[in-house]
């Protein structure tokens, strides 16, 4: 009976991913194949890969997509980093800080977005304070920081939710990691950046590897944001799926699935390639 | 575990109850419906040279309301509109049954496929009369759907004596999105693309596209329109491929790739040429309506577009757009559809079908249905064939300052084009204009 307990307590986590999270992926898999007996196709064929292979549209979508994940979760790991570092020390006020750099993890993206849009659009907040300092005239004269080539808006998004997300975790595994190795690392003499280069940051690699593998697949792979925020050409990959998913034609499912599973096979490529790096590091 | 349950028997009982509460709302309005007086003024006889419903020859309009006194219409329609459902449970349900001896039925549905997998399945069963199915809302791809499928009574509509205030030589009310309506199915609303615009920042607004083009050309960044697919975005770029092909009227029909083609390219030369003179200097497109409605109620664009002659007026009303919003259509007119009312080719219920969709077209109901309290939808009728008081009445309906009136948005009708045409275009437009 005993033997049963661990089974027992790991099924209810484990049939929600292998049903829902697996049977899902299975789904999109069939119809990817072109496998949609709602519209009549049930012969199986990898037709909806190769068109999305093949259109022009992938590739600069799919680069843009890369550019906002990463940039995304260099900027926040590494606003993430020194905030926790900060915060981990003694200061009046340290309470207050600690509560305000949290302040937003509550808030959904969605709302983030459009706060974005409301602070940073051309009409937004910004532009119209510039616009009574007398500083612009029209709209027009504010840089365009949403629906812009660089994704700007997107990747300030994910960078105002990310790094608290990131420097929460930080922070947690500094207080498990305790003081006490950089007490002993200064009873030898190290300086205070010695310290933190050959102690602290150690120590720390498998939080910052862990939050920012999550960080990068998450702005990888979501798509409100960038729907909200992003210029309608190129989009981002996980736009670009919904948009076929909800077009007028059913025969464009196959290829929205297909895109779905593209999304999935890189991320998933991209974090055995990161973690093999840093393994091999070590 | 127990208490997980339990939130979620609560959440679960909760989602049921907001399903069911549309039901409640069409009694209540059911209710309080305020009887209509009889349509004395109507003229109950079919229009005279009008061909009689196939299965009613010989007989006359009185025959048919003969037949139909008792019966019940399983009327199916789009019921996502608490405003709308309570126009036909209420008004209309009573008046059909007051002045007909007609149940109406309403039975509301999320969209339009419903009914059609409904009729289709018992057509496959083999179940040619006695359907459930008695009268649909239908207008566009669904009724191409249900003609080709043969799922439709024959032509019936221009029989009804409402019908003699219908004007079927307007290509938009005779054409279904393109597909020919021949009696298939008979007028019920009608909706119109307008131009919106601020008359305190752009006192004379361009009425012809090539007055729009040079307007966008002098005033670099202040106009754009939302991307298609979007609706009404997608609406927009068939006006300029309208102008750019020289007319509509070679995109009538079927799909043709080779008068596409042409057309198309001249169309995209066009909105490529204005492109680097649009809001963003071209580089993106709103991605929806809504972002567009943002941009004209920031001042970032000066023009808005909308598929409703009357949205601009309510969002004046309700504060969103500025006082001084107008509309406007153009000159070579804006392209409009109909909407309508279908009798499934099982129906046992026809006379009763075709009463009901009498009563919807009849001036009263139009006028009625005209409302802004009761729906707002735009009258079918074409005011010039209503007498003198009909059309004093119609003039009276209480209309927004930025909405035009109908005769004017009347005179300037547009068809629209057969779906093929409309996804040939969205697609190309991506290609050949967003992606260039």
């Amino acid at each position: 009976m005993k033997n049963l307990t661990l089974p027992l307590l790991l099924t209810p986590a484990l049939t929600v991913i292998v049903l829902l999270f697996g049977g899902g992926l299975l789904l999109a898999l069939l119809q990817s194949l072109g496998y949609v007996p709602a519209i009549g196709r049930t012969d199986l064929s990898v037709e909806a890969y190769r068109r999305v292979f093949s259109d022009a549209a992938f590739g600069r979508s799919l680069l843009l997509t890369l550019w906002i994940a990463g940039v995304s979760t260099a900027v926040s790991t590494l606003i993430a980093l020194l905030a926790a570092l900060v915060l981990r020390r003694s200061f009046p006020g340290k309470h207050l800080a600690t509560f305000l750099f949290q302040a937003n993890l509550p808030i959904p993206h969605l709302v983030g977005a459009i706060g974005i849009l409301f602070l940073f659009s051309q009409s937004g907040l910004l532009a119209r304070l510039g616009h009574l300092a007398g500083i612009i005239q029209v709209p027009a004269d504010f840089p365009a920081l949403v629906f812009d080539p660089y994704a700007l808006g997107i990747i300030l998004e994910y960078v105002w939710k990310s790094s608290v997300f990131t420097g929460v975790i930080l922070l947690a595994a500094l207080q498990s990691i305790g003081e006490e190795y950089e007490d002993v690392a200064q009873t030898l003499g190290a300086n205070r950046w010695q310290r933190q280069r050959h102690v602290t940051l150690p120590l720390l690699r498998p939080a910052i590897l862990s939050a920012s593998i999550l960080v990068f697949a998450f702005t990888f792979g979501a798509f409100e944001v960038p729907l909200l925020l992003g210029a309608r050409f190129p989009s981002a990959l996980p736009v670009l799926a919904y948009r076929l998913y909800t077009d007028v034609d059913l025969n464009a499912r196959p290829e929205a699935m297909a895109l779905s599973i593209i999304i999935a096979v890189i991320i998933t490529v991209l974090i055995a390639f990161y973690m093999q790096l840093t393994r091999r590091q070590r | 575990m127990k208490k997980i349950l339990f939130v979620l028997f609560v959440l679960l009982l909760a989602a049921c109850g907001g399903v069911s509460e549309p039901d409640v709302a069409e009694e209540t309005g059911a209710a309080t419906a305020v009887p209509p007086t009889p349509a004395e003024t109507m003229s109950e006889s079919a229009p005279e040279g009008a061909a009689t419903p196939p299965g009613y020859d010989g007989q006359t309009w009185a025959d048919i309301l003969a037949e139909a006194n008792g019966q019940t219409v399983n009327f199916y329609m789009w019921g996502g509109s608490d405003l709308i459902n309570n126009w036909v449970t209420g008004y209309v349900a009573t008046a059909v049954q007051e002045q007909y001896g007609v149940t109406l039925n309403l039975v509301p549905v999320s969209d339009a496929t419903e009914y059609i997998n409904k009729v289709l399945g018992e057509k496959e069963a083999g179940q040619d009369s006695g359907g459930t199915v008695d009268l649909v809302w239908v207008n566009g791809e669904n009724f191409r759907t249900m003609r080709q499928g043969e799922l439709l009574y024959g032509s019936w509509s221009q029989f009804l004596p409402s019908a003699a205030y219908v004007n079927w030589a307007d290509p938009s009310v005779a054409n279904d999105f393109g597909f020919p309506v021949e009696g298939y199915e008979s007028p019920y609303g009608k909706a119109q693309f307008v131009m919106i615009y601020d008359s305190a920042r752009v006192p004379e607004p361009p009425r012809t596209i090539p007055a729009l083009v040079e307007w966008i050309k002098a005033n670099p960044g202040q106009f754009t329109y939302a991307a298609p697919p979007d609706f009404t975005g997608s609406a927009f770029v068939r006006h300029i491929c309208y102008d750019a092909a020289g007319g509509y009227e070679t995109l009538l029909g079927e799909f043709d790739q080779a008068i596409f083609d042409e057309a198309a390219a001249a169309c995209w030369e066009l909105l490529n040429e204005i492109e680097p003179f649009l809001w963003r200097e071209g580089q993106t497109y709103p991605e929806s309506r809504t972002r567009m409605q943002d941009l004209f109620a920031n001042g970032e664009v000066s023009f808005d577009m909308a598929y409703n002659p009357a949205e601009a007026s309510s969002l004046v009303e309700n504060g969103r757009y500025p006082a001084t919003t107008r509309t406007f259509v153009f000159d070579s007119g804006t392209i409009a559809n109909t909407h309508y009312v279908a009798i499934p080719y099982n129906s046992d219920h026809k006379a009763a079908a075709m009463v009901v969709a009498n009563f919807l077209l009849s001036p009263e109901a139009q006028l009625s249905k005209a409302q802004p309290e009761n729906w707002g939808d735009l009258p079918v009728l074409d005011p010039a064939l209503l007498p003198a008081d009909l059309q004093a009445e119609l003039a009276a309906i209480p209309r927004g300052e930025a909405t035009l009136s109908t005769e004017e948005l009347s005179a300037n009708r547009l068809p629209e084009l057969q779906a093929p045409w409309l996804t040939a275009f969205e697609q190309g437009w991506e290609l050949e204009v967003l992606q260039k």
